[in-house]
């Protein structure tokens, strides 16, 4: 596709208006001068012309779903509804402050409820906690549930161990970390946990296992049933990583699998928007057994009144201020509404056929490791490209010039030069057949080019290396350097 | 609702034709059949038209501040937010990106988070920022885990007044490594902090960290943070602070803060009943490598020209997994982009104004709820911008609480720790003076609080 970004050479939010005055705001009475500022922040002072003009400029220099096929493996960059913007924008449900007093926040506790059951039916487990505020938030909470439940059966001294597949999301051994736990990692056997390996690896130390299915590599785990089995057997629990739900929903559910607890991600299966980063919303889930330990409050029902309920004795605690991220749930609970039963599960069917559909033509580009039969993603190797002094990361770049993002790339590790494409069920046969002709295009073209790409952007190939060898982060850094060479350095962003 | 799903004629067809089956089923054989669920057990999809019906239905159940003087703070804020803001966060080229793993491709977004973090470091005088975290509460666990990364100790000080909210967070992130979270007394009189307690808690050689906010969790600004640096030596200095806050206070930076975190929602982003919030997270430099959470970085592409890029990334989970300095992937960067809009828009002078403001109301209502028999406001004698604590020497505060709500009023809320068996200080409520609230509404506040107290000149 022809496409090429717009190109501001926009200056920088302080070079559109430099700060003149430092003089000290008016102090405020009673409070003693010498805690009050000396000198006012140091920061523009500008039009809201100018503002606006500055923020558009720059959102002109970035891609998003409504701009671009987004097809990063593990993200599901599906399509964001807008009714759920709108929703989220209402002032009754906006302007709530969370500390107001129950009976006039009924509506919230109502969506957080039923937003509650429909998630504790598609994860098949009894108990669900709308608190955390991403995904690595609730593994990390749910983690200390299961640190909590040790501890109340005199068993965490000794299960200290969580086990999780070399293909697993960087969160899930960070989490594990953060909960006090040691790690271990079970390898893989065609893509899949090797059952041997996690057979003899589980034992007597083993806090939990933590898996992500369908798997990084888009594969389904189907020794699943033996593979809970081995570690329920050695009394240890089971964790889902919910990043990849889109693939199963009404298909399969952690519960039926045999999962004590999860996570899952709104901002992905859920569709509400990433917002360049996050917002998230993590979903927690929790079977009997750890269901007692999720954070406080609660959400109950008490005849027609919603109530929040601290009165959980083996509750973990907080783990975020307030009651979860609402605005999100609140889009989740209209895009739950929205598909319904039969909706929710061609989520799944979609999102699996398109995956297959691309990998199917796709492997006829690039070597696909592991079996064919994929779900919501799939993996791609890049290394017959080396034979021409090309790499995954050329591939990347050159495919950002078709106008459509890059996959996500050198993950998981044990697919060399690897691409994990993620084209979930909004996209539409055009776009898949778009996106695939892409990669052809790009597969097909010469080494110098590959190597030059980008060159629609903003921006050509960026120095990451030098960002991390000499760290400029701030404006402060940037004035600071200015003040020590004498030539502009070419980080300045004056024009 | 189909249209979310494309349903051109035929196109599911099309695609199982080209891949040689017939029906979905065929591409779920790999699920295990024992492993198969039935249906969901939820309702029939509906049409946009009616999800909005039933939502909006749901939604009117809700009294939203605007109807009420609104009296609530507590590092949650109402106050207006210019639309300016809302409608870049409607761009959808910043909302419906993900995190800038191709930075070429991402410039906006990587300038806009350059622009954030440019700020949190103006703001709180420290050397770096990152890209955000979660909110508040949670950077102070983070920041809880960076002071023991780089300080021997088991104990974490923190001043008892903190949120209770707070407290738990915090106790929660000290858990895994097995450290403890310890309350510093405050004194009875003004709500500052016990020095002499940190002076002998420092002395036996086992603290790692301190964290000390500003307000504090009455609403007041103590002078001893002010001294703690000098106390401390080499053992961290975590302060939290209110960003608008900062705008008229000395940035922490300047007394001693090694780390300065925050919740940064009053800038641009609507209450939402509590989310999604923002974190705000500052440290020294020679710190952040040790530091959680993305950042962004300014360096050049190959032509020479500035661009922008997440850094120093060995720290993070995706590259470093179980040795990562945290866990955090998603983070509030959309939130961020508000926060600096929202300050830019507004301008250093209108955000010191503000607060001078909201500092202005709040010495109206203390001194329209002085001297009403039966009520301690300010419960403590210190300086404070827009907040402070009040304290009934008779009656529950949720029943005083209703009682103003009925009068729409939202008066505040209550201090004490909801759960069961939680220690009680007393019945004690933060009281903010927003943004909104006129002169009459503060008359009113002190009419029906004499009216609950049952105390002169209380018939409304």
């Amino acid at each position: 596709m022809s496409f090429r970004q717009a190109r501001w050479d926009e200056p920088a939010v302080w070079d559109l208006a430099p700060p003149q005055s430092v003089d000290p705001p008016a102090p405020i009475p009673g409070m003693p001068a010498r805690l009050c500022r000396k000198e006012a922040v140091r920061w523009p002072e500008l039009s809201e012309l100018a503002v606006i003009r500055h923020y558009t400029r720059l959102s002109q220099m970035n891609f998003g779903i409504d701009t671009s096929v987004y097809p990063l493996g593990s993200c599901t960059m599906k399509y964001n509804p807008k009714v759920s913007e709108a929703l989220a924008r209402r002032r009754h449900a906006a302007e709530l402050h969370p500390y107001q007093p129950e009976s006039t926040v009924q509506g919230a506790l109502e969506i957080l409820w039923k937003l509650e059951r429909i998630l504790a039916k598609v994860t098949g487990l009894s108990e669900v906690s709308l608190q955390a505020a991403a995904g690595a938030h609730g593994e990390f909470a749910a983690l200390l549930m299961v640190r909590a439940y040790f501890r109340d059966k005199g068993e965490l001294d000794r299960r200290t161990e969580v086990l999780l597949p070399d293909t697993a999301h960087g969160t899930n051994p960070a989490s594990a970390m953060m909960a006090g736990f040691t790690t271990r990692e079970i390898p893989s056997k065609d893509g899949c946990v090797d059952l041997a390996a996690l057979r003899a690896a589980v034992s007597d130390r083993t806090a939990c296992f933590m898996l992500t299915n369908p798997n990084t590599a888009g594969l389904f785990e189907s020794e699943i049933l033996e593979i809970t089995a081995a570690v329920h057997d050695k009394g240890g629990l089971l964790y889902y990583d919910g990043a990849n739900l889109n693939a199963i929903l009404g298909i399969t559910n952690p519960g039926r699998m045999g999962f004590d607890v999860a996570h899952l991600n709104l901002h992905k299966t859920f569709a509400t928007p990433h917002g360049g980063g996050g917002p998230g919303a993590g979903v927690l889930g929790a079977g009997e057994t750890l269901a007692p330990y999720l954070p406080v409050p609660r959400i109950v029902k008490r005849g027609r009144k919603y109530r929040l309920d601290y009165d959980r004795p083996k509750s973990i605690g907080k783990i975020k201020a307030a009651h979860g991220n609402f605005g999100l749930d609140l889009r989740a609970y209209a895009f739950a509404l929205a598909h319904g039963e039969a909706g929710l599960k061609h989520i799944a069917q979609r999102s699996v056929l398109n995956s297959n559909y691309a990998a199917a033509k796709l492997g006829t580009v690039l070597p696909r490791p592991f079996r064919s039969l994929v779900k919501h993603e799939f993996l791609l190797s890049g290394t017959p490209l080396k034979a021409r002094g090309v790499r995954t990361l050329d591939l990347a770049k050159r495919l950002l010039d078709e106008g459509v993002h890059a996959p996500t790339i050198y993950f998981p590790s044990l697919v060399d030069e690897a691409l994990m494409i993620e084209l979930p069920e909004t996209e539409s046969k055009r776009d898949l057949d778009e996106f695939i002709a892409a990669v052809e295009r790009a597969v097909a073209d010469t080494p110098a080019a590959l190597h030059a790409a980008p060159r629609s952007l903003a921006v050509g190939r960026i120095d990451e290396v030098r960002a991390a060898r000499d760290p400029i982060l701030s404006w402060k850094d940037l004035r600071s350097k200015a003040a020590k060479v004498e030539a502009p350095s070419p980080v300045s962003s004056a024009p | 609702m189909e249209r979310w799903i494309p349903d051109e004629a035929g196109e599911e067809a099309a695609l199982r034709a080209a891949l040689g089956i017939s029906s979905n089923d065929e591409l779920f054989v790999d699920v295990p059949k024992k492993a198969r669920m039935g249906r969901i057990g939820i309702g029939a999809g509906r049409e946009e038209a009616e999800v909005v019906a039933e939502i909006d239905k749901i939604l009117d159940r809700n009294r939203p501040t605007y109807r009420y003087a609104t009296f609530l703070g507590g590092r949650i804020s109402t106050r207006y937010q210019p639309a300016a803001v809302d409608a870049i966060l409607s761009r959808s080229e910043f909302y419906t990106a993900y995190t800038p793993y191709q930075p070429e491709a991402s410039q906006g977004m990587l300038r806009s988070l350059f622009e954030f973090q440019s700020l949190w470091v103006e703001l709180s005088g420290m050397d770096v920022a990152n890209a955000s975290l979660y909110d508040g509460a949670t950077a102070g666990g983070e920041a809880l885990l960076l002071c023991r990364r780089i300080h021997e100790g088991r104990r974490f000080l923190v001043p008892a007044s903190l949120p209770w909210e707070e407290k738990s967070v915090l106790a929660n992130y000290a858990s895994g490594p097995g450290l403890r979270v310890e309350e510093i007394p405050y004194d009875p009189r003004t709500g500052g902090l016990d020095l002499d307690f940190v002076r002998s808690a420092v002395a036996q050689k086992d603290v790692f960290g301190l964290l000390a906010d500003v307000p504090n969790g009455f609403g007041h600004v103590d002078e001893g943070l002010l001294e703690l640096k000098a106390i401390l030596g080499d053992v961290p200095f975590v302060v939290s602070a209110d960003p608008l806050a900062l705008t008229v206070l000395e940035p922490p930076g300047s007394y001693g803060a090694d780390v300065v975190v925050g919740e940064g929602q009053g800038f641009g982003i609507a209450p939402s009943f509590g989310g999604p919030l923002l974190g705000l997270f500052g440290c020294r430099k020679e710190h952040v490598r040790a530091a959680p959470g993305r950042i962004v970085g300014a360096t050049v592409d190959v032509e020479g020209r500035p661009a922008y890029a997440l850094t120093l990334q060995t720290r993070e989970q995706h590259i470093r997994r179980s040795r990562a300095t945290s866990n955090i992937c998603t983070n509030e960067s959309l939130l961020a982009l508000a926060f600096v809009v929202y300050a830019t828009v507004v301008g250093p002078r209108g955000l010191a104004a503000l607060q001078a403001s909201l500092a202005e109301k709040a010495r109206k209502l203390a001194t329209a709820l002085a001297d009403i028999p039966g009520l301690k406001a300010p419960r403590f004698d210190a300086p404070y911008l827009g907040e402070f604590t009040i304290e009934l020497e008779k009656g529950s505060a949720h029943a005083f609480l209703g009682h103003l709500e009925e009068h729409h009023i939202l008066g505040g809320h209550p201090l004490a720790d909801p759960r069961p068996g939680a220690a009680s200080a007393g019945e004690r409520i933060l009281v903010a003076a927003t943004d909104s609230v006129t002169d009459r509404q503060i008359q009113k506040y002190a009419t029906v609080t004499r009216d609950f107290l049952g105390a002169p000149g209380g018939a409304v």
